[in-house]
């Protein structure tokens, strides 16, 4: 398959998480995948458009699916819910003909070219695990884990519903494992790698929200986890960049070095630099420099 | 079909004479095909081993909803899960249902959760919103939730219900979902209205486990959705979540894309804004606060005129259940 797709980086990534960006980018080409932006996409809408408009949030999705369509290629995203928002309206598109037609109707009266439903939405992650050789990926590695315990959060939004996604989801994914492996670490097995980091009630069930992610921090810490990776700029800015928050909330530190898998996956590449270490809240430098990765 | 060695990794829990509960792992290994289910085995091992394993079970056949159980750490009905689908390496762990007391071993009280289904009315209401005519499509999304046997996988599994007793969790919000959208139901707003208040509906964090969870897809998180869509074309948009979902649409509409930077004055007003000040400075320390002027796509002119089309003439672009037809 050619490694070239159209880049839906989401919301999260072109603010608050560009770091993940910029390492996804970095990683991109040395493996040899080609991301090509799309000016003309929008916010996907995440869970909420769904809600309030639900015809309007399938229109917004087919609009997208349909700038890739038009490039010839396949949409790559670094978010789970932007993943699981366009794979949810796209395998409805897929399997729901008229309602494909219903949707184009719309878009075709404002000049928006009809999507055929043609392309499919891959996690830049599936891309890296499942489409590129594992010793190609091996001979790019620069600096191996060496051992390193890294828990594997997959988070929500590229396991369920198993039934929409293009790769392996559900019980069955195993792609976050397999690349710490692949890099020469030890994924740490613990309660909570999939379950929800709380993003979206992070602003309307804020303590919940803090309870649940120092809970799979903490199980992930007590399993022996030296470092977190998720594959999602969402949980992120949750696991990570709410771990503060999260220690005040409920009287305990946490403490446990969180990153987009782009990122650790960059270090080992040799590409620190395009890392953004610097812009975590909980620094995993020592961490990283004990291992000699840093 | 040949047999191999199975391990269960059993959870024990026994109440003391002080009324506190001791956990043990009790380990058995027992001879079985692939296709055996966990229900089979639990009996052989009370049969045979240990007359004192407690579980409960009934129909065999995944209608009565008795042997919901943590499976290899899913909730899942006993009598129909196949031991070969969900060992490891020859082992599978097994213990009652979480986010519910134990009573002994594997037993749970169901009550609490019973208690939940109760607090939605789970019956048909006299009322104003009783529908005059009943089309033929009119059950599409009832016939969505009814297969529910009430067996508690999807509220033991709830991520949320993990951290907040006080949420309904997702049973109880699709049997509302059931009676909201029933052509007969008097009250769907009054129900609507008690669905928006904290805690219910409003409260799922949107992980989708109870899909994956429920042994009849019911899919209570796809319900959840369609709830809160409801309740906000109804009007019942003073809590923080349908304040946040709306401005969503708000933002797509004008500028294609979020604005992050006010996302939380619109979601949780000033006061809530000014509560989170030592927040917002945490996440400053990063640079982890977005730009006021968001980025705008091009062509986003088309959203605008995309939503006006579809505010003039809406599109019903719900799931429907399959039609259910007499044998």
């Amino acid at each position: 398959m050619k490694l070239d797709f159209a880049y839906y980086p989401g919301c999260a990534a072109k603010q608050v998480q560009k770091e993940a960006d910029r390492a996804a980018r970095a990683v991109a080409q040395t493996l040899g995948i080609t991301l090509r932006d799309m000016p003309r996409a929008t916010c996907c809408g995440a869970v909420s458009l769904r809600e309030t408009k639900p015809a309007f949030s399938l229109a917004v999705a087919a609009r997208i699916l349909s700038e890739a369509e038009e490039g010839g290629r396949h949409l790559v995203t670094i978010c789970n819910t932007c993943l699981q928002t366009l794979s949810h309206a796209n395998h409805r598109f897929q399997n729901e003909p008229d309602l494909l037609e219903k949707i184009n109707h719309v878009l075709v009266q404002v000049g928006v070219r009809p999507y055929q439903a043609t392309i499919q939405v891959f996690h830049l992650l599936w891309v890296i695990t499942d489409q590129i050789d594992p010793q190609f990926l091996k001979s790019k590695v620069k600096k191996s884990l060496n051992g390193l315990r890294v828990a594997p959060f997959y988070g929500c939004h590229n396991l369920r519903p198993a039934e929409i996604f293009a790769a392996k989801a559900g019980e069955e994914a195993d792609h976050l494992d397999r690349l710490i492996l692949l890099l020469g670490g030890q994924p740490v097995a613990y309660d909570g790698h999939d379950k929800c980091c709380g993003f979206h009630v992070m602003l309307s069930d804020k303590t919940e929200m803090r309870a649940m992610l120092a809970k799979n921090c903490l199980n992930a810490k007590k399993a022996g986890a030296e470092v977190m990776i998720t594959p999602c700029t969402l949980c992120d800015m949750s696991m990570g960049s709410f771990q503060g928050p999260a220690e005040k909330s409920i009287g305990q530190p946490i403490q446990l070095p969180e990153m987009n898998f782009a990122q650790l996956l960059a270090v080992a590449m040799g590409l620190e630099g395009s890392a953004g270490l610097n812009r975590l809240h909980v620094s995993p430098q020592a961490t990283l420099t004990a291992r000699g990765l840093l | 079909m040949t047999t191999h060695p199975y391990t269960l990794r059993i959870q024990r829990n026994r109440k003391g004479p002080d009324g506190r509960l001791t956990t043990m792992w009790q380990e058995f290994t027992v001879q079985a095909t692939p296709t055996t289910t966990i229900l089979t085995l639990l009996e052989e091992i009370k049969g045979e081993k240990d007359g004192t394993l407690t579980f409960r079970q009934s129909c065999r056949s995944a209608i009565c909803g008795s042997c919901a159980m943590k499976i290899g750490g899913r909730t899942r009905l006993a009598c129909k899960t196949h031991i070969g689908s969900v060992a490891r390496q020859g082992v599978v762990e097994i213990a009652p249902q979480a986010n519910q007391p134990v009573l002994k071993d594997l037993a749970i009280d169901i009550g609490p959760f019973f208690a939940r289904i109760h607090q939605i009315r789970p019956f048909l209401e006299d009322g104003p919103d009783t529908d005059a005519v009943l089309e033929k499509s009119a059950y599409d999304q009832v016939n969505h939730v009814t297969q529910c046997i009430l067996c508690g996988s999807c509220y033991s599994d709830c991520v949320m219900a993990e951290v907040s007793p006080e949420f309904i969790g997702p049973a109880a919000l699709a049997k509302a979902f059931r009676f909201v959208s029933d052509p007969r139901e008097g009250q769907k707003v009054r129900r609507l209205e008690a669905l928006s208040l904290p805690h219910m509906m409003w409260t799922c964090a949107r992980c989708a486990m109870c899909v994956e969870s429920c042994p009849k897809d019911v899919k209570p998180m796809e319900a959840i959705v369609k709830l809160r869509t409801r309740g906000i074309a109804k009007g019942l948009d003073a809590g923080p979540g349908p304040k946040h979902a709306l401005a969503f649409h708000q933002d797509i509409q004008e500028a294609g894309s979020l604005n992050e930077f006010t996302l939380m004055m619109r979601t949780v007003g000033l006061l809530g804004t000014l509560e989170e000040l030592g927040t917002a400075f945490h996440l400053l320390k990063k640079g982890k606060v977005p730009s006021p002027i968001p980025h705008k796509s091009q062509g986003v002119a088309e959203l605008a005129k995309i939503y006006e089309i579809l505010e003039e003439h809406p599109l019903d672009v719900e799931t429907k259940a399959k039609e259910v037809v007499p044998e």
